[in-house]
């Protein structure tokens, strides 16, 4: 049973978008600029002229952490990493939070190719992202 | 149009016991503050007319939601007169934006404080729920995350770029543990000095921070009092002028932040450390004692180089130098700072209480000797996002 805290979606196109496999962020069609997570207007122009897509998937690690004290459920699993990784759309707009499936702790470095895995949740209506090798 | 610089005075200061405190409530710490404080004033609880209150001190859970609760919970426990001021915001800032309306003529006595007892930031005492939480969407509990592992990747990235080891960050704590113990009033003091080594080899909270780069989680309160520089005279205290000040903001959540950390050109700290130093019309030299929000050991080195001490990237070089010691050209909280001397939850007053204190003259053993202006500071809010700074002088 799946006991870690869980989102409640208010933004669904993105919650419904890593149900089909894509990572959905908002690309400004005044400027282009990819701006995760949502704001109801471009962070850079101002524009709402905003419009959802689907980002390969492919990042870089940016940082990383490997937490060793975890609040309630995630204490089962220390020592679990916790990673920011910017996306190859846009890297210096876009550095998205995530934890990691099938990396092993030491093999974690700052530059590491990854991409953005999905994992839907037993017994709960969401899916939430991940990274991996 | 100049700041007023000089014109407003901090005339009180008071911290209550600080370290575990179980038979306290978070109001009880913040009247024994405000108390204390206006006591050492010199005035009455009902010449308070301004309010400047930090996160967390709300009492009414009736009617939590607003964030004027708090002043409006204390306006009516204060005895329903008008007050004249209110404001949010950082310490430091808050000190600054107050001398501007007392100057101004808004309100006279503007109160800031804070206490907290019972609560913990971290995730200790956390229990497995017996179903998933449902929590906002962006909460970044999603991923496991509070502030240790947001600032450890901070930490991770700084090493990565400016060549930085965790035994260069543990000089930190090195320093602050150092100067807890000449103060009896911080809650690590009496455990003694630490070296690097007990640093690097405190067990691991989230990688690259130990334990002992972290900051405390304790009980505790204080309060200032700010007024104008004619009525602090009249004080029983040697008047602490405010010279400037200055706040700035520029992010919101922690769980996307763009990319560049360490932008060369800085962010918010840059801005509120140039501003305050612009309007207090003061350079960086002059500053005898800082006053620095240090919650985690990256968080002591990013600050002198966005506060300008010196350039990104040799902040380690530069604790390691000494500079930042009881003796040094800057010596920095030096009352242990929020790693050994003080973490109430919002701590971002202490640094003001223990620059305040040092500038009268008040310090006893870890005393700067003949200092005469200080410079505190706050920040908060995904890393560098929200930060104030406030430069201090007596004469």
């Amino acid at each position: 049973m799946y006991l870690k805290p869980l989102p409640t979606p208010a933004t669904h196109v993105f919650w419904d978008g890593l149900r089909r496999r894509e990572f959905l962020v908002p690309r400004c069609n005044d400027c282009g600029r990819y701006g995760w997570i949502p704001y109801p207007a471009c962070r850079k122009c101002q524009s709402e002229n905003l419009e959802w897509v689907a980002v390969s998937g492919r990042a870089t690690i940016y940082s990383y952490t490997l937490v060793h004290r975890g609040a309630g459920a995630f204490a089962a699993d220390v020592p679990y990493a916790i990673v920011a990784a910017a996306l190859v759309e846009d890297p210096t707009a876009c550095v998205v939070l995530a934890n990691t499936t099938g990396i092993a702790p030491e093999d974690l470095h700052i530059g590491m190719e990854v991409s953005i895995a999905f994992e839907d949740i037993p017994g709960e209506d969401i899916t939430l992202w991940r990274v991996t090798s | 149009m100049p700041f007023p610089r000089r014109q407003t005075a901090i005339a009180g200061v008071y911290r209550t016991a600080q370290g575990k405190l179980p038979d306290r409530s978070a109001f009880s710490l913040q009247l024994e503050a405000i108390k204390g404080a206006i006591a050492e004033a010199g005035m009455q609880l009902s010449d308070i007319d301004g309010l400047m209150t930090l996160s967390g001190s709300n009492h009414h859970q009736a009617q939590a939601g607003s964030p004027t609760d708090t002043h409006q919970f204390w306006a009516e426990q204060l005895g329903g007169r008008p007050i004249r001021y209110i404001s949010l915001g950082g310490s430091s800032g808050q000190i600054a934006k107050a001398s501007a309306a007392i100057a101004a003529g808004l309100c006279e006595v503007a109160v800031l404080f804070y206490g907290r007892a019972g609560q913990r930031l971290g995730p200790g005492g956390s229990t497995v729920p017996t179903a998933a939480p449902r929590v906002p969407e962006w909460s970044w509990t999603v991923q496991g995350a509070y502030m240790t592992p947001f600032y450890a990747l901070w930490a991770q990235r700084y090493l990565h770029e400016f060549k930085v080891t965790a035994e260069d960050l543990a000089e930190v704590a090195v320093v602050n543990r150092y100067h807890a113990t000449l103060n009896p009033e911080s809650v690590m003091g009496r455990k003694g000095e630490i070296t690097v080594q007990d640093v690097v080899g405190s067990r691991m909270i989230a990688d690259p921070l130990h334990l002992l780069d972290c900051s405390l989680d304790n009980d505790g309160g204080y309060a200032v009092v700010l007024t104008t520089a004619e009525r602090a005279r009249d004080g029983a205290k040697k008047p602490v002028y405010v010279l400037g000040g200055a706040e700035a903001v520029h992010t919101d959540l922690y769980l996307s932040q763009d990319g560049d950390w360490f932008p060369p050109q800085g962010r918010s700290v840059r801005r509120a450390a140039d501003d305050a130093f612009a309007l207090a019309g003061v350079s960086r030299d002059d500053i005898d004692v800082f006053g620095s929000y240090d919650c985690f050991t990256i968080t002591a080195l990013r600050n002198y180089e966005e506060m300008g001490f010196c350039e990104l990237g040799e902040a380690a070089a530069f604790v390691k130098e000494g500079h930042t010691r009881l003796g040094g050209k800057l010596p920095t909280s030096t009352d242990g700072g929020l790693l050994s001397g003080s973490h109430c939850g919002d701590p971002s007053g202490l640094p003001i209480v223990e620059v305040v204190r040092q500038l009268r003259g008040e310090c006893g053993a870890r005393q700067v000797p003949d200092a005469k202006i200080g410079l505190t500071h706050q920040q908060g809010y995904a890393v560098h996002g929200l930060t104030s700074a406030a430069i201090l002088a007596v004469d």
